[in-house]
Protein backbone atom coordinates (compact mmCIF):
# COMPACT_ATOMS: atom_id res chain seq x y z
CA UNK A 1 0.00 0.00 0.00
CA UNK A 2 2.98 2.28 0.68
CA UNK A 3 4.00 1.76 -3.10
CA UNK A 4 0.65 2.67 -4.16
CA UNK A 5 0.67 5.86 -1.99
CA UNK A 6 4.09 7.08 -3.18
CA UNK A 7 3.53 6.57 -6.48
CA UNK A 8 0.19 8.40 -6.91
CA UNK A 9 1.55 11.22 -4.67
CA UNK A 10 3.66 13.61 -6.70
CA UNK A 11 5.96 14.27 -3.75
CA UNK A 12 6.57 11.01 -2.85
CA UNK A 13 7.34 10.13 -6.47
CA UNK A 14 10.55 12.44 -6.35
CA UNK A 15 12.23 10.40 -3.41
CA UNK A 16 14.37 6.99 -4.35
CA UNK A 17 12.81 3.64 -3.18
CA UNK A 18 15.87 2.68 -1.14
CA UNK A 19 14.92 6.09 1.36
CA UNK A 20 11.65 5.79 1.52
CA UNK A 21 12.15 2.29 2.81
CA UNK A 22 14.09 3.45 5.21
CA UNK A 23 12.27 5.91 6.02
CA UNK A 24 9.32 3.01 6.80
CA UNK A 25 11.62 1.43 8.93
CA UNK A 26 12.51 4.09 10.93
CA UNK A 27 8.98 5.40 11.64
CA UNK A 28 7.77 1.76 11.90
CA UNK A 29 4.33 1.07 10.77
CA UNK A 30 3.06 4.41 10.33
CA UNK A 31 3.69 5.12 6.91
CA UNK A 32 1.01 8.16 6.53
CA UNK A 33 2.72 10.36 9.28
CA UNK A 34 6.14 9.67 7.52
CA UNK A 35 4.75 11.22 4.06
CA UNK A 36 3.25 14.41 6.25
CA UNK A 37 6.44 14.91 8.05
CA UNK A 38 8.58 14.50 5.11
CA UNK A 39 7.03 17.69 3.78
CA UNK A 40 7.39 19.66 6.88
CA UNK A 41 10.66 21.69 5.74
CA UNK A 42 9.34 22.88 2.54
CA UNK A 43 8.15 26.86 2.88
CA UNK A 44 8.04 28.54 6.94
CA UNK A 45 5.30 30.64 7.44
CA UNK A 46 7.55 33.48 7.75
CA UNK A 47 8.86 33.04 3.98
CA UNK A 48 5.13 32.55 3.00
CA UNK A 49 4.35 35.98 3.80
CA UNK A 50 7.41 37.62 2.48
CA UNK A 51 6.31 36.07 -0.88
CA UNK A 52 2.48 36.89 -0.73
CA UNK A 53 3.56 40.67 -0.01
CA UNK A 54 5.89 40.57 -2.58
CA UNK A 55 3.39 39.40 -4.99
CA UNK A 56 0.89 41.87 -3.72
CA UNK A 57 -1.40 39.16 -2.40
CA UNK A 58 -4.81 40.88 -1.24
CA UNK A 59 -6.08 40.43 2.07
CA UNK A 60 -3.86 37.95 3.51
CA UNK A 61 -4.90 36.05 6.47
CA UNK A 62 -3.04 33.28 8.39
CA UNK A 63 -5.29 31.41 10.42
CA UNK A 64 -3.63 28.55 13.29
CA UNK A 65 -5.65 25.29 12.59
CA UNK A 66 -7.81 24.30 15.83
CA UNK A 67 -5.70 21.44 18.10
CA UNK A 68 -8.04 18.88 17.27
CA UNK A 69 -7.06 18.93 13.46
CA UNK A 70 -3.40 17.40 13.28
CA UNK A 71 -3.39 17.64 9.91
CA UNK A 72 -2.15 21.01 9.67
CA UNK A 73 -0.95 23.90 11.83
CA UNK A 74 -1.43 26.72 9.31
CA UNK A 75 -3.59 27.61 7.07
CA UNK A 76 -2.80 30.99 4.66
CA UNK A 77 -5.91 32.95 2.75
CA UNK A 78 -4.61 35.16 0.26
CA UNK A 79 -6.63 36.62 -2.51
CA UNK A 80 -5.85 37.31 -6.34
CA UNK A 81 -7.47 40.05 -8.14
CA UNK A 82 -7.96 37.90 -11.47
CA UNK A 83 -6.91 34.49 -12.71
CA UNK A 84 -3.94 35.06 -13.62
CA UNK A 85 -3.22 36.99 -10.62
CA UNK A 86 -3.80 33.45 -8.20
CA UNK A 87 -1.50 31.63 -10.80
CA UNK A 88 1.40 33.80 -10.58
CA UNK A 89 0.89 33.64 -6.32
CA UNK A 90 1.55 29.92 -6.77
CA UNK A 91 3.76 29.92 -8.99
CA UNK A 92 5.79 32.28 -7.18
CA UNK A 93 5.35 29.83 -3.78
CA UNK A 94 7.19 27.10 -5.75
CA UNK A 95 9.72 28.92 -7.27
CA UNK A 96 10.56 30.29 -3.53
CA UNK A 97 10.62 26.49 -2.51
CA UNK A 98 13.18 25.74 -5.82
CA UNK A 99 15.02 28.41 -4.74
CA UNK A 100 15.43 27.53 -0.96
CA UNK A 101 16.81 24.07 -1.77
CA UNK A 102 19.07 24.60 -4.76
CA UNK A 103 21.84 23.02 -4.42
CA UNK A 104 19.86 19.95 -2.72
CA UNK A 105 20.40 16.63 -4.44
CA UNK A 106 16.52 15.89 -4.11
CA UNK A 107 14.14 18.77 -4.28
CA UNK A 108 10.87 18.53 -2.20
CA UNK A 109 8.33 20.42 -3.95
CA UNK A 110 4.90 21.35 -2.35
CA UNK A 111 1.72 19.57 -3.75
CA UNK A 112 -0.29 22.18 -5.88
CA UNK A 113 -3.82 21.48 -6.20
CA UNK A 114 -6.55 23.51 -8.95
CA UNK A 115 -3.47 25.25 -11.28
CA UNK A 116 -5.31 25.04 -14.46
CA UNK A 117 -8.50 26.41 -13.27
CA UNK A 118 -6.81 29.68 -11.59
CA UNK A 119 -9.78 30.42 -9.00
CA UNK A 120 -9.13 28.50 -6.45
CA UNK A 121 -5.44 27.28 -5.59
CA UNK A 122 -4.39 25.10 -3.20
CA UNK A 123 -0.58 25.25 -2.20
CA UNK A 124 -0.04 22.59 0.62
CA UNK A 125 3.73 22.38 1.80
CA UNK A 126 3.16 19.98 4.63
CA UNK A 127 2.53 21.68 8.38
CA UNK A 128 1.23 25.22 6.04
CA UNK A 129 -1.39 25.66 3.72
CA UNK A 130 -1.46 28.79 1.45
CA UNK A 131 -5.47 28.83 -0.28
CA UNK A 132 -4.81 31.64 -3.09
CA UNK A 133 -8.55 32.58 -4.61
CA UNK A 134 -10.13 35.07 -6.34
CA UNK A 135 -12.19 37.11 -4.98
CA UNK A 136 -15.96 35.32 -5.70
CA UNK A 137 -14.12 31.74 -4.69
CA UNK A 138 -13.39 33.47 -1.57
CA UNK A 139 -16.58 35.05 -0.73
CA UNK A 140 -18.05 31.58 -2.17
CA UNK A 141 -16.16 29.71 0.14
CA UNK A 142 -15.77 31.48 3.22
CA UNK A 143 -13.16 29.81 4.60
CA UNK A 144 -12.10 32.21 7.06
CA UNK A 145 -15.96 31.81 8.40
CA UNK A 146 -15.43 27.70 8.44
CA UNK A 147 -11.47 27.97 10.29
CA UNK A 148 -12.17 30.31 12.30
CA UNK A 149 -15.37 30.00 13.99
CA UNK A 150 -14.23 26.82 15.43
CA UNK A 151 -16.82 27.63 17.91
CA UNK A 152 -19.71 25.81 16.26
CA UNK A 153 -19.80 23.52 18.93
CA UNK A 154 -19.63 26.22 21.70
CA UNK A 155 -22.66 27.61 19.70
CA UNK A 156 -24.62 24.64 19.97
CA UNK A 157 -23.57 23.60 23.18
CA UNK A 158 -25.14 27.48 24.57
CA UNK A 159 -28.21 26.21 22.92
CA UNK A 160 -28.51 23.06 24.59
CA UNK A 161 -27.82 24.98 27.79
CA UNK A 162 -30.60 26.76 27.60
CA UNK A 163 -33.15 23.78 26.25
CA UNK A 164 -32.11 22.04 29.43
CA UNK A 165 -32.86 24.88 31.71
CA UNK A 166 -36.24 24.17 34.00
CA UNK A 167 -38.50 27.03 32.75
CA UNK A 168 -41.54 27.41 35.17
CA UNK A 169 -44.60 26.02 33.01
CA UNK A 170 -47.18 28.94 32.25
CA UNK A 171 -49.54 29.34 34.52
CA UNK A 172 -52.98 29.45 31.83
CA UNK A 173 -55.74 28.36 34.68
CA UNK A 174 -58.64 30.91 34.96
CA UNK A 175 -58.25 30.44 38.97
CA UNK A 176 -56.56 33.52 40.56
CA UNK A 177 -53.23 32.02 42.05
CA UNK A 178 -53.43 33.96 45.37
CA UNK A 179 -57.29 32.42 45.95
CA UNK A 180 -55.56 29.07 45.80
CA UNK A 181 -53.05 29.83 48.23
CA UNK A 182 -55.14 31.31 50.27
CA UNK A 183 -57.55 28.78 50.16
CA UNK A 184 -54.55 25.85 50.89
CA UNK A 185 -53.53 28.39 54.11
CA UNK A 186 -57.21 27.88 55.00
CA UNK A 187 -57.60 24.02 54.30
CA UNK A 188 -54.43 23.68 56.60
CA UNK A 189 -56.13 25.67 59.22
CA UNK A 190 -59.22 24.16 59.07
CA UNK A 191 -57.31 20.78 59.67
CA UNK A 192 -56.24 22.04 62.41
CA UNK B 1 -16.52 -1.01 -4.09
CA UNK B 2 -18.46 1.74 -6.58
CA UNK B 3 -18.92 0.80 -9.60
CA UNK B 4 -21.95 1.63 -12.55
CA UNK B 5 -25.41 1.82 -11.64
CA UNK B 6 -24.52 1.95 -7.84
CA UNK B 7 -26.56 4.48 -6.09
CA UNK B 8 -24.18 7.41 -3.92
CA UNK B 9 -25.25 9.64 -0.85
CA UNK B 10 -24.07 12.87 -1.22
CA UNK B 11 -22.37 14.26 1.46
CA UNK B 12 -21.91 17.91 0.74
CA UNK B 13 -24.41 21.06 0.41
CA UNK B 14 -24.35 21.39 -3.59
CA UNK B 15 -27.51 20.22 -3.66
CA UNK B 16 -27.85 17.11 -5.27
CA UNK B 17 -29.02 14.23 -3.05
CA UNK B 18 -28.64 10.89 -4.36
CA UNK B 19 -26.52 10.54 -7.63
CA UNK B 20 -25.90 7.30 -9.18
CA UNK B 21 -22.35 6.24 -11.04
CA UNK B 22 -22.00 5.81 -14.82
CA UNK B 23 -18.60 5.60 -15.22
CA UNK B 24 -15.64 5.04 -13.19
CA UNK B 25 -12.47 7.27 -14.55
CA UNK B 26 -8.94 6.48 -14.34
CA UNK B 27 -8.55 3.11 -17.01
CA UNK B 28 -10.40 1.65 -19.59
CA UNK B 29 -11.75 -1.11 -18.38
CA UNK B 30 -11.49 -0.20 -14.41
CA UNK B 31 -13.98 -2.22 -12.23
CA UNK B 32 -14.50 -0.56 -8.88
CA UNK B 33 -13.87 2.72 -7.42
CA UNK B 34 -12.79 3.43 -4.14
CA UNK B 35 -12.37 6.65 -1.78
CA UNK B 36 -10.29 9.19 -3.99
CA UNK B 37 -11.14 7.65 -7.25
CA UNK B 38 -13.19 10.46 -9.47
CA UNK B 39 -16.53 8.98 -11.08
CA UNK B 40 -19.03 10.62 -13.53
CA UNK B 41 -22.70 9.99 -12.46
CA UNK B 42 -25.87 11.13 -12.82
CA UNK B 43 -28.03 13.25 -10.60
CA UNK B 44 -30.96 10.66 -9.23
CA UNK B 45 -32.55 12.82 -6.78
CA UNK B 46 -32.25 17.08 -6.06
CA UNK B 47 -32.79 19.38 -3.68
CA UNK B 48 -35.48 21.77 -4.99
CA UNK B 49 -34.41 25.67 -6.06
CA UNK B 50 -30.70 24.68 -6.41
CA UNK B 51 -27.99 24.86 -8.92
CA UNK B 52 -27.93 21.34 -9.69
CA UNK B 53 -31.37 19.40 -11.69
CA UNK B 54 -32.47 16.03 -11.49
CA UNK B 55 -30.61 13.77 -14.41
CA UNK B 56 -27.82 16.17 -15.00
CA UNK B 57 -24.56 14.46 -15.78
CA UNK B 58 -21.59 15.59 -12.86
CA UNK B 59 -18.49 14.53 -11.79
CA UNK B 60 -18.08 13.26 -7.59
CA UNK B 61 -15.41 12.39 -6.06
CA UNK B 62 -15.77 9.11 -3.86
CA UNK B 63 -15.56 10.21 0.26
CA UNK B 64 -16.97 7.36 1.98
CA UNK B 65 -17.42 3.56 1.23
CA UNK B 66 -18.73 0.43 2.73
CA UNK B 67 -15.68 -1.30 1.55
CA UNK B 68 -13.00 -1.16 4.00
CA UNK B 69 -9.97 1.15 3.54
CA UNK B 70 -6.89 -0.29 4.91
CA UNK B 71 -3.98 1.29 6.26
CA UNK B 72 -0.52 -0.07 6.27
CA UNK B 73 -0.51 0.57 9.76
CA UNK B 74 -3.53 -1.54 10.74
CA UNK B 75 -5.95 0.77 10.59
CA UNK B 76 -9.61 0.12 8.91
CA UNK B 77 -11.90 2.68 8.21
CA UNK B 78 -15.11 1.86 7.00
CA UNK B 79 -18.23 3.69 6.59
CA UNK B 80 -22.05 2.52 6.55
CA UNK B 81 -22.90 4.25 3.31
CA UNK B 82 -21.35 5.17 0.00
CA UNK B 83 -21.13 8.56 -0.48
CA UNK B 84 -19.29 11.07 -2.60
CA UNK B 85 -18.33 14.99 -3.02
CA UNK B 86 -19.89 16.85 -6.58
CA UNK B 87 -16.87 18.32 -8.35
CA UNK B 88 -16.59 20.27 -11.43
CA UNK B 89 -14.13 20.03 -14.01
CA UNK B 90 -11.33 21.50 -12.90
CA UNK B 91 -11.51 19.73 -9.27
CA UNK B 92 -13.35 22.85 -7.41
CA UNK B 93 -16.14 21.28 -5.01
CA UNK B 94 -19.60 22.67 -6.05
CA UNK B 95 -20.63 23.08 -2.77
CA UNK B 96 -18.95 24.59 0.52
CA UNK B 97 -19.11 22.14 3.13
CA UNK B 98 -18.53 18.97 3.77
CA UNK B 99 -20.46 17.13 6.20
CA UNK B 100 -18.74 13.60 7.36
CA UNK B 101 -15.20 12.88 8.70
CA UNK B 102 -13.09 12.64 6.05
CA UNK B 103 -10.14 9.92 5.20
CA UNK B 104 -6.52 11.74 4.79
CA UNK B 105 -5.69 9.69 1.89
CA UNK B 106 -7.74 11.91 0.04
CA UNK B 107 -5.20 14.68 0.70
CA UNK B 108 -2.44 12.74 -0.56
CA UNK B 109 -4.91 12.36 -3.53
CA UNK B 110 -4.42 15.58 -4.14
CA UNK B 111 -7.82 16.48 -2.93
CA UNK B 112 -6.96 19.08 0.07
CA UNK B 113 -9.70 21.36 -1.15
CA UNK B 114 -12.12 18.72 0.01
CA UNK B 115 -10.25 17.76 2.91
CA UNK B 116 -9.89 21.76 3.82
CA UNK B 117 -13.86 22.32 3.42
CA UNK B 118 -14.14 18.57 5.60
CA UNK B 119 -15.01 19.16 9.85
CA UNK B 120 -12.62 16.36 10.87
CA UNK B 121 -10.11 14.12 9.07
CA UNK B 122 -9.75 10.93 10.01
Amino acid sequence: MFGAVGARTWLRYHSSHSESLLQQCRVGFSSLSSAVNGRNCVLDLHEIENVLTDVKADDVKVIPVPKHCDWADFMVVATGRSTWHVKNIAQALIYKAKQKQRGAERMLLPSVEGQEGGKWIVIDSGKVIVHALDEKARSYYNLEGLWTRGTIKNESDEDLQKALVKVRRKNNSKKPAQKECLSGVSMQEGCK
Amino acid sequence: MIQPQTRLNVADNSGARELMCIRILGASNRRYAYIGDIVVAVIKEAVPNTNLERSEVIRAVIVRTCKELKRSNGIIIQYDDNAAVVIDQEGNPKGTRIFCAIARELRQLNFTKIVSLAPEVL
